[in-house]
């Protein structure tokens, strides 16, 4: 319930913004005249602002008789009966009251702006106070503090309820610190069958997170033996050690973003328990020990430690922290790294079966990029000459042998190898001509080499007149393919195809 | 000829591709299909057969273009003759790209096209299982959703309640993955509620279900609302935007078939396109060439069982070539402007093959495609059946789509950044550039990803996913502008 009285006696501190549609403040938005909220307030709503005061203010109606405290006066008017005070309740006014809606009076916050807006006025309140108000309430087994009471109680309820236990031996009360934790606990965690077995803690855990199996995960936190020791004991910091050492490592990812956070981290929960503190640091100890060593097998002093990333992020439970952690990118991009799905993970197969495959059994064959841009090459060979220096190179690429000359059935799938070595398998060759221009040129030719007139391309860009060129019929013949215009084509397919060919020429080249 | 023979007599050891090239595009087939062609003193190596397809497939679509469907036909033969769908990269992109030219010739026969195609059966499971298939064997979408979600999670540091609306809600791990960084944040995970829009039902039940498990697991307050829709048909009050909360909009790969709408409502202005019949076979009025906008699609629409009588040419006053005014387009833009989202992401296809002529969009094609059959060759072996589906009913289709279709029909409109850029600018789209840590954790994935072709360009805040040197898809941020 609005309280009226309050926002409408403007002692200089509330207003209101003038009702009807919200484009007091900001541009009109196109078109749409929709009446419910497609993302923006209710343009017919009101927008109101409370004060501060307003919005902090509880219990501000107060009983005279025993100075109880309400907040609503149709509360206060309740308690009144019995004191067999006079009492009223006001009626809902009957006429259509208008939808309000609330902004922030902060004006650095969010909410300030009508086009965010909340619909409720208890909404409002405990927002402001959340964001904006000072955190009066502090839980007695953690040191949490809240602004909102009810927060406040709620979060009690639940705090240290739930323990986590993360394999290190840090222990949790917190989910989300301790998913946060064993981010980098486990970029430093080995990898193994042994590790995986140990779901930690409250883990949901699916045994889908185990997707992050041992050897072919791509973002698989390397250098497995990363473990935490055993002991609490702090080891120093080395955050410049550890933000240099990714370069060292394959699969930087995990690591850097680990050590990453890892360090954010550590620097962060200096405050807090010796024991995550000491986890954490360890385990930047253990990173930086890993990278300098930058082998695989697990130093002596490690315990081994895996449960996958997944798990981890499956898992529940965290150290409760007074401290932010800083660096929740990094336990994201350890999470999306690792993210797994049986289905669908992002890093899954397609970088397994990428890895994995080595295309051993397959003949080197020049992939089809460099083959477009070896054509486009040869389409802007500008001159006659070169075109045939051109096919020199190219038939002399191509060893010559006499044999078989079913070489076309292999159009229905009889692909035989070639092996002729023309490139690295499947990589392009990168060839320096600008493929786009040169196939281009290939299919126009280039303008000067026309014939005033023509309606269809000339495809190999040989531009030569029909006919025209000294270097004999070879090009001609080109030329006349890529022709001059579908007539032309016609009238010469319809030559060489009506029975040019003689057995002679036929057999010529066999 | 004659002198040609007589020339290369001497050196016909040494006969050159482009000579066998030649001789053999101006031949008929001789002996039918699978018969050797006896003058061929060896086999074609793969490296000379696949500058022969190139060549080939370059005349063809000359001759498709210029209607003249005789020597397209003959064209066509002997492509078929070297391309392979079990072949070397470059015999299956012949393949696909002979099959889509066939396609486009068949289209001036409508009812045979029709009458060809009636009998298709459109497997639902096969196409989902090809998308997955897309996602797993290539890392684009990966990083597209790498760098969507973490546009998403740094945008909405601090709300409390969270709404992503997903254009195309088909593979769950993009959003299971949000999960999992929202659920550790520190001020711990949003409400969250994901409005999921896909054609078919039985997706989008799947990505309730594996998204509430997964959001259960994480204790995250969640809600997935489903809407059962084409982009093109999307009612707004659908996805049920509320007040106050904080909206992002993930689209991948799909604002590029909205392009096609605009041809749609350009239609109904045009006059019929020019189709005419000659003793010597269907030809296709240069008309056609130049009026891009004239849609096959009114083609098919026509009775043409009977052939008509062409029209004069200054009837062809059909509308010019589409302007840039994408009107459904920017309708659709304008909408999600009006959604005031806190961030969009848009990942599209960073490719022109929306060029108004056949050849311009053939020959971009031939490029990209060429890109993507690579990497499949890299990497994935070629007796896959993953692979042949891929090629076949993604990329094939794709392919098919673009080289066979027109107008409306036409909607794989895939065009360069740039152009995107000015389409979503226009719309009141302002762009944000992509956060330094979700381009980190790209690069690092890609990197680890084991390929070496894959790389990752970045350039004003925009990131461009590429094979070798072509860029393939395109992935940039956006916020609505006031």
């Amino acid at each position: 319930m609005v309280d009226l009285d309050n926002v409408s006696t403007a002692s200089g501190e509330a207003s209101i913004s003038s009702s009807g549609n919200n484009n007091n403040n900001q541009t009109p938005k196109p078109t749409k005249k929709k009446r419910n909220l497609p993302g923006m307030p209710d343009p017919e709503a009101e927008v109101i602002a409370l004060s501060p005061t307003t919005l902090l203010a509880t219990n501000r109606f107060v009983c005279e008789i025993c100075n109880k405290g309400f907040q609503r006066d149709q509360n206060l008017q309740l308690h009144r009966r019995g004191h067999n005070l006079p009492w009223k309740l006001r009626q809902r006014s009957s006429k259509e009251v208008r939808k309000r809606v609330y902004v922030c009076p902060e004006s650095t916050c969010v909410h300030h702006d009508p086009s965010r807006a909340l619909g409720d006025l208890t909404g409002i309140k405990k927002h402001f106070c959340r964001k904006h108000g000072e955190k009066k309430w502090k839980c007695d087994k953690c040191s949490k503090k809240y602004a909102v009471q009810s927060d406040w109680k709620a979060h009690s309820k639940v705090c240290g309820s739930r323990e986590y236990k993360c394999d290190c031996g840090t222990v949790f009360s917190r989910r989300d610190s301790f998913i946060t934790h064993r981010a980098f606990c486990d970029a430093l965690a080995e990898e193994n069958a042994k590790s995986q077995n140990q779901a930690v803690g409250k883990a949901n855990s699916e045994s889908d997170s185990k997707v992050l199996t041992g050897d072919s995960l791509p973002v698989a936190p390397t250098p497995a033996a990363i473990t935490t020791p055993q002991s609490n004991s702090d080891l120093p910091e080395n955050p410049p050690q550890i933000v240099e050492e990714p370069e060292a490592i394959v699969t930087t990812t995990t690591a850097a973003a680990a050590a990453a956070v890892l360090n954010a981290n550590c620097s962060s929960s200096s405050s807090t328990s010796s024991t995550s503190n000491g986890c954490a640091a360890t385990s930047s100890g253990v990173f930086a020990s890993l990278f300098a060593s930058s082998t695989t097998s697990a130093s002596a002093s490690m315990q081994s430690h895996t449960p996958v990333f997944t798990d981890l992020i499956r898992s529940m439970g965290c150290p409760d922290r007074s401290a932010d952690f800083s660096a929740p990118p990094s336990s994201e991009a350890i999470s999306l790294c690792l993210s797994t799905n049986p289905g669908s993970s992002i890093f899954g197969t397609g970088g397994q079966e990428c890895r994995q495959y080595v295309p051993t059994h397959q003949p080197p064959a020049m992939s089809a990029t460099a083959l477009l841009q070896k054509a486009a090459q040869m389409g802007a060979a500008a001159t006659n000459a070169s075109l045939l220096r051109g096919l020199g190179i190219v038939s002399s690429s191509a060893s010559t042998s006499s044999g078989q000359h079913d070489s076309l059935h292999w159009g229905l799938g009889q692909v035989e190898p070639e092996g002729s070595g023309l490139g690295p398998a499947g990589l392009g060759l990168g060839l320096p001509c600008d493929g786009d221009s040169g196939l281009k040129e290939l299919m126009l030719g280039t303008p000067s080499m026309f014939g005033p007139k023509q309606t269809t391309l000339d495809f190999l860009g040989l531009g030569m007149a029909a006919g025209g060129s000294a270097g004999g019929g070879l090009s001609a013949l080109i030329t006349s393919i890529g022709g001059s215009g579908g007539l032309d084509v016609t009238a010469a397919t319809a030559s060489f195809g009506n029975g040019e060919f003689s057995g002679k020429d036929i057999g010529r080249n066999s | 000829m004659e002198s040609m023979y007589q020339e290369e007599g001497s050196s016909s050891v040494t006969c050159s591709p482009l000579q066998l090239f030649s001789m053999m595009s101006l031949s008929p087939s001789i002996g039918g299909i699978g018969s050797p062609y006896p003058w061929l003193s060896r086999e074609l190596k793969s490296e000379e057969r696949g500058l022969y397809l190139i060549h080939l497939l370059l005349t063809c679509a000359n001759h498709v273009a210029s209607g003249s469907l005789e020597n397209a036909n003959t064209t066509l033969e002997q492509i078929s003759q070297l391309a392979s769908p079990d072949g070397d990269t470059m015999q299956r992109i012949a393949a696909y790209f002979t099959e889509a030219l066939a396609d486009r010739i068949l289209k001036t026969w409508p009812g045979l096209h029709r009458a060809l195609n009636s009998t298709r059966i459109i497997m639902l499971s096969e196409e989902v299982m090809v998308q997955k298939y897309f996602f797993e064997l290539f890392p684009f979408l990966k990083v597209a959703y790498i760098l969507t979600n973490q546009a998403i999670v740094e945008s909405m540091e601090g709300e409390k309640m969270v709404h992503i609306i997903d254009l195309n809600a088909a593979e769950p791990a993009q959003w299971i993955a949000l999960l999992q960084v929202l659920s550790a944040r520190p001020e711990g995970p949003p409400h969250l509620r994901i409005t999921g829009i896909h054609q078919q039902k039985e997706v989008l039940d799947q990505m309730a279900h594996k998204l509430s498990e997964e959001a259960e697991k994480l204790d995250i307050p969640f809600q997935f609302n489903p809407v059962v829709s084409k982009l093109e048909n999307l009612d707004f009050d659908k996805l049920r935007v509320k007040t106050g909360e904080a909206l992002a909009i993930s689209s991948i790969l799909q604002l590029h078939s909205l392009l096609a709408l605009d041809d749609e409502s350009s239609s109904s202005r045009r006059k019929s396109p020019l189709l005419s019949r000659n003793s010597n076979g269907l030809h296709l009025q240069k008309v056609m060439l130049m009026n891009q906008s004239a849609s096959l699609g009114d083609l098919l629409e026509k009775d043409m069982a009977n052939g008509y009588t062409p029209s004069p040419d200054s009837t062809s006053s059909s509308s010019p070539a589409s302007s840039n005014a994408s009107l459904n387009a920017e309708s659709f833009l304008n909408a999600l402007w009006s959604l005031s989202p806190k961030v969009m992401v848009v990942t599209e296809q960073d490719s022109n093959h929306n060029g108004s002529t056949l050849m311009e969009r053939l020959l971009e094609a031939l490029y990209s495609y060429a890109a993507l059959f690579d990497c499949l060759e890299s990497t994935v072996s070629r007796t896959s059946l993953e692979r042949f589906k891929i090629e076949k009913m993604l990329f094939g289709e794709e392919i098919k789509n673009i080289i066979a279709c027109e107008g409306a029909e036409r909607k794989e409109r895939h065009e360069k950044l740039d152009k995107w850029f000015m389409r979503l600018d226009l719309c009141g789209f302002g762009n944000v550039p992509l956060s330094y840590y979700g381009m980190l954790q790209a690069r690092r994935f890609l990197q680890s990803y084991g390929c070496e072709g894959y790389k990752m360009r970045e350039e004003n805040g925009c990131v461009a996913i590429c094979w070798q040197d072509r860029s393939l898809f395109s992935t940039t941020a956006w916020r609505a502008r006031k």
